[in-house]
C-alpha cells in the first residue's frame, strides 16, 4: 500500500501549481467577469506546449504518457486557480483519449498531435442533445451513408470549447431501426466542414471563460473514413470514455473546493469580530474540519479511481463514486467558505462567489449526481444477483 | 565542455518553521520542499549554455542531501540537464559551508568542469559562501550575483548587480564558477514529456563519506524564532502634542531628523 505520489507525479503537480499560480490565477477573475477570453486561449496554448493536453496519451501521438494519477492532480491544481481553464483541459484530454482508444492509426496520427501541441486550441465532445442528456441513447442526430460519405443532420447542445475547437468527436444515429443504443456510431468532424455550424453560446452561471455552444449539422458531409470504431458501436464507446472524464471533473471540483476552503481559512485567521480572530470560534473551526475532511476523502476516492484506471483495473464504480463525492463535497465546501466570509463571501471583490458558481455545474455535467448513483448502485447490485 | 550546476533543496519559504529537537536547525517534518530559487536561475542558465554549445557539451546537476533531493535533481534533468549526481547525506544541514564546499570540490576536482553554476545563496541558510569557496578550492575564476551571462570563445562575460542597482560587467576565462541572482533569466517550466523522459537519465549516487574530508570551521549553536517584540508605542492626546512627541521619537530613534 503506497499512498504517496511518485517523484514524476509530484513534479507534474508542482509544475501545474506553479503555472496556475503565476499565469492563471492573476487573470481568472477578469476572465469570469469579462467577455474577452483571449488570455485563457493564450494560456491553453502554453499549457499544451508544456504537455497538459495529453497527460494519459502515448508519446508517439505527442502525449506526455504521464498516466491518470498525474492527470488527476494536474487538473486539481489548475482548477484551484481557474475552473474554466481546467474544464477545457479535462475535455481536451478526454477527446485525445477517445481518439487514442478507438481511432485507427491514420485518425490518431492526424488529430491527437494537433490537440496535444496546441495547434488545435481544443477538441470538442459532441454527445448531448436537447432531448438526450442523462439518456444519450435517445439522440436523434442522424448520419446517413451516401456513397463514400456520411451526411449528418441534427444538433448537439452544451458543447464545451465549440467556438475554438479544431475537431469534434460526434455521435450520431446510423441505424434507426436498431434497438436503443445499438444504432449509434462515432465520427470525427473537423471545424470548418461545410454544414457544421457553431450555434449560440450559452449564458451560464459560472465557468464563463469556457465556451459552451450549440452545434448544428445541416447536411454536413464528411468522408466515410471519419467514422471511428465499428459502425453502430458508438454508444458503448461514449459510455466507456465518459467514465474516464468523470475522474477529470471530480478532480476539477476538488481543486475548486480546496481553493475555497484555503481562502476562507486564511481569511478567518485575519478577520476580527467580538475582539478576536474568527478562527477562534468553534462554529468556524467545525466548518473547516468538515470541509477539509470531506475534500480529503474526495481526494482519496479520486486517487483510487485514477490508480485503478492507470493499472488496467475496472474503475466504473470507483470513478462514479469519486465524481459524485468530490463534486458534492466541493459544493458544500464553497457554501461553507462563503458562510465563513459572511457578506464578503457574496461580493465579487472576493473569489468565493466565483468558486461557488464555478463548482455548481460539476455535479451536473459529465453525468449528474443522480446518474452517478444509478451507476454505483447498478455495479453494487451486479454482485448480489 | 563539461558543465556542472549545483542545486540545493530547501523548504517552501512560506512554511511555519519550528526548531528541531537539538535546537540547531529547523524541524524538517511537515515541510514542502522545492528547489532553491537562486539555483533555478543557475539551472536555467546552465541549460541555455548547454543548448548553445550543443552535443559537444555535457551538463551534470549535483545535489547533496537525503533521498528527497532526488526530486529536485529530476526537475533539473527535466529542464535539460544530462545527468545527475546525488551525494547522499541525511545530515547535510549539520555541515557548515566550508564542509559543503569541500564535498562539492572533492567531487568536481577530477571531473575537469569548464564552468560551474551555483545559486547566489540558499534561501534557508543564506551564507552565500558555498559557490565562492568551491571556486577557491578548485582555483577557478569566480564572479558572483550574476544578472547577465554570455559565453563565447572560452570567455564568460558576466553582468553583476552592485549596490543601489548599478551594474558592472566582468570577463572571466574558463575554468570559472558563477553564482546566479534573481533577474538573470526566467526559469522554464519543465514540460511533462521531459519530466517523464528524465526517468531514463542517469543519477549517480555517491556516499558523502567518500567526499567529506574537512572538519567544520563554524558551528551552529542555536536556531530560534526572534523574541517577540513588545507592543508598539500608543500615543494619546491632542494633535499638537502628538506631533511634538512623534518628532521627538524620530530624532531619538532614527537618523531621519537630527
Amino acid at each position: 500500500m503506497h499512498l504517496d505520489l511518485t517523484e514524476e507525479q509530484k513534479l507534474i503537480q508542482d509544475t501545474a501549481r506553479d503555472f496556475a499560480g503565476s499565469e492563471l490565477e492573476p487573470v481568472a477573475a477578469a476572465l469570469d467577469s469579462g467577455n474577452d477570453r483571449t488570455p485563457m486561449l493564450a494560456n491553453l496554448k502554453k499549457l499544451a506546449e508544456l504537455g497538459f493536453m495529453g497527460l494519459n496519451v502515448k508519446e508517439q501521438y505527442g502525449g506526455a504518457e504521464a498516466g491518470v494519477v498525474a492527470f488527476s492532480v494536474a487538473i486539481s491544481e489548475i482548477a484551484r486557480a481557474c475552473a474554466s481553464t481546467a474544464v477545457t483541459l479535462s475535455v481536451n484530454n478526454m477527446v485525445c483519449e477517445v481518439i487514442q482508444a478507438i481511432g485507427n492509426e491514420e485518425q490518431k496520427t492526424k488529430y491527437i498531435p494537433k490537440i496535444c501541441s496546441g495547434e488545435y486550441i481544443a477538441g470538442g465532445f459532441g454527445l448531448t442533445e436537447t432531448g438526450a442528456g442523462s439518456d444519450p441513447s435517445s439522440m436523434t442526430t442522424q448520419a446517413i451513408k451516401d456513397g463514400d460519405c456520411y451526411v449528418l443532420n441534427g444538433s448537439k447542445i452544451f458543447i464545451t470549447s465549440a467556438s475554438y475547437a479544431g475537431v469534434f468527436v460526434v455521435w450520431a444515429v446510423t441505424d434507426k431501426e436498431a434497438p436503443k443504443g445499438k444504432g449509434i456510431s462515432c465520427f470525427l468532424v473537423e471545424a470548418g466542414t461545410p454544414g457544421l455550424i457553431i450555434g449560440k453560446e450559452e449564458k451560464k452561471m459560472g465557468q464563463h471563460a469556457s465556451a459552451t455552444n450549440e452545434l448544428i449539422f445541416d447536411n454536413c458531409r464528411i468522408p466515410a473514413g471519419a467514422m471511428m470504431g465499428k459502425p453502430n458501436d458508438g454508444f458503448r464507446i461514449a459510455v466507456a470514455e465518459l467514465t474516464g472524464g468523470r475522474i477529470g471533473i471530480g478532480s476539477l471540483a476538488l481543486g475548486i473546493g480546496l481553493a475555497a476552503m484555503d481562502y476562507a481559512t486564511g481569511y478567518s485567521t485575519e478577520r476580527v469580530q467580538f475582539g478576536q480572530k474568527i478562527s477562534g470560534f468553534q462554529a468556524l473551526q467545525w466548518m473547516m474540519a468538515d470541509g477539509y475532511t470531506e475534500l480529503e476523502a474526495a481526494r482519496l476516492l479520486l486517487m483510487n479511481a485514477a490508480w485503478r484506471k492507470e493499472n488496467g483495473k475496472s474503475f466504473v464504480k470507483e470513478a462514479s463514486m469519486a465524481k459524485l463525492y468530490a463534486t458534492e463535497s466541493a459544493n458544500r465546501a464553497c457554501y461553507k467558505a462563503m458562510q465563513m466570509l459572511g457578506g464578503y463571501g457574496y461580493i465579487q471583490d472576493y473569489p468565493i462567489e466565483r468558486f461557488t458558481r464555478d463548482a455548481r455545474v460539476t455535479s451536473i455535467y459529465e453525468g449528474t449526481s443522480e446518474i452517478q448513483r444509478l451507476i454505483i448502485s447498478r455495479e453494487i447490485l451486479r454482485n448480489f444477483s | 565542455m563539461k558543465l556542472l550546476v549545483c542545486i540545493k533543496q530547501v523548504p517552501d519559504m512560506e512554511s511555519r518553521f519550528k526548531p528541531n529537537s537539538a535546537g540547531t536547525w529547523y524541524s524538517d517534518s511537515d515541510l514542502a520542499w522545492r528547489m532553491n530559487e537562486y539555483d533555478e536561475y543557475a539551472v536555467e542558465q546552465a541549460v541555455r549554455l548547454r543548448e548553445q554549445l550543443g552535443d559537444s557539451s555535457e551538463l551534470t546537476v549535483l545535489s547533496i542531501g537525503p533521498d528527497r533531493v532526488v526530486e529536485s535533481i529530476k526537475k533539473s534533468l527535466a529542464m535539460g540537464c544530462d545527468r545527475g549526481v546525488h551525494i547522499q547525506d541525511p545530515a547535510i544541514h549539520e555541515k557548515d559551508p566550508w564542509q559543503v564546499a569541500g564535498i562539492i570540490a572533492a567531487y568536481a576536482k577530477e571531473q575537469g568542469f569548464g564552468l560551474i553554476f551555483t545559486g547566489m545563496q540558499s534561501q534557508d541558510r543564506g551564507s552565500a559562501q558555498v559557490g565562492v569557496t568551491v571556486a577557491e578550492l578548485l582555483q577557478y575564476a569566480c564572479a558572483t550575483t550574476l544578472v547577465g551571462f554570455a559565453f563565447d570563445n572560452g570567455v564568460v562575460t558576466a553582468k553583476r548587480e552592485l549596490e543601489g542597482g548599478i551594474k558592472g560587467v566582468v570577463k572571466l576565462p574558463i575554468p570559472a564558477l558563477v553564482t546566479c541572482q534573481l533577474g538573470l533569466n526566467v526559469p522554464r517550466y519543465p514540460t511533462l514529456p521531459n519530466i517523464m523522459k528524465a526517468k531514463k537519465k542517469e543519477i549517480t549516487p555517491i556516499a558523502v563519506a567518500d567526499l567529506l574530508k574537512e572538519a567544520p570551521l563554524v558551528q551552529t549553536t542555536s536556531f530560534h524564532p526572534p523574541t517577540k517584540k513588545g507592543a508598539g508605542i500608543v500615543l494619546e492626546g491632542d494633535v499638537n502634542g502628538l506631533v511634538e512627541k512623534v518628532i521627538g521619537i524620530i530624532k531619538e530613534k532614527t537618523a531621519v531628523l537630527r
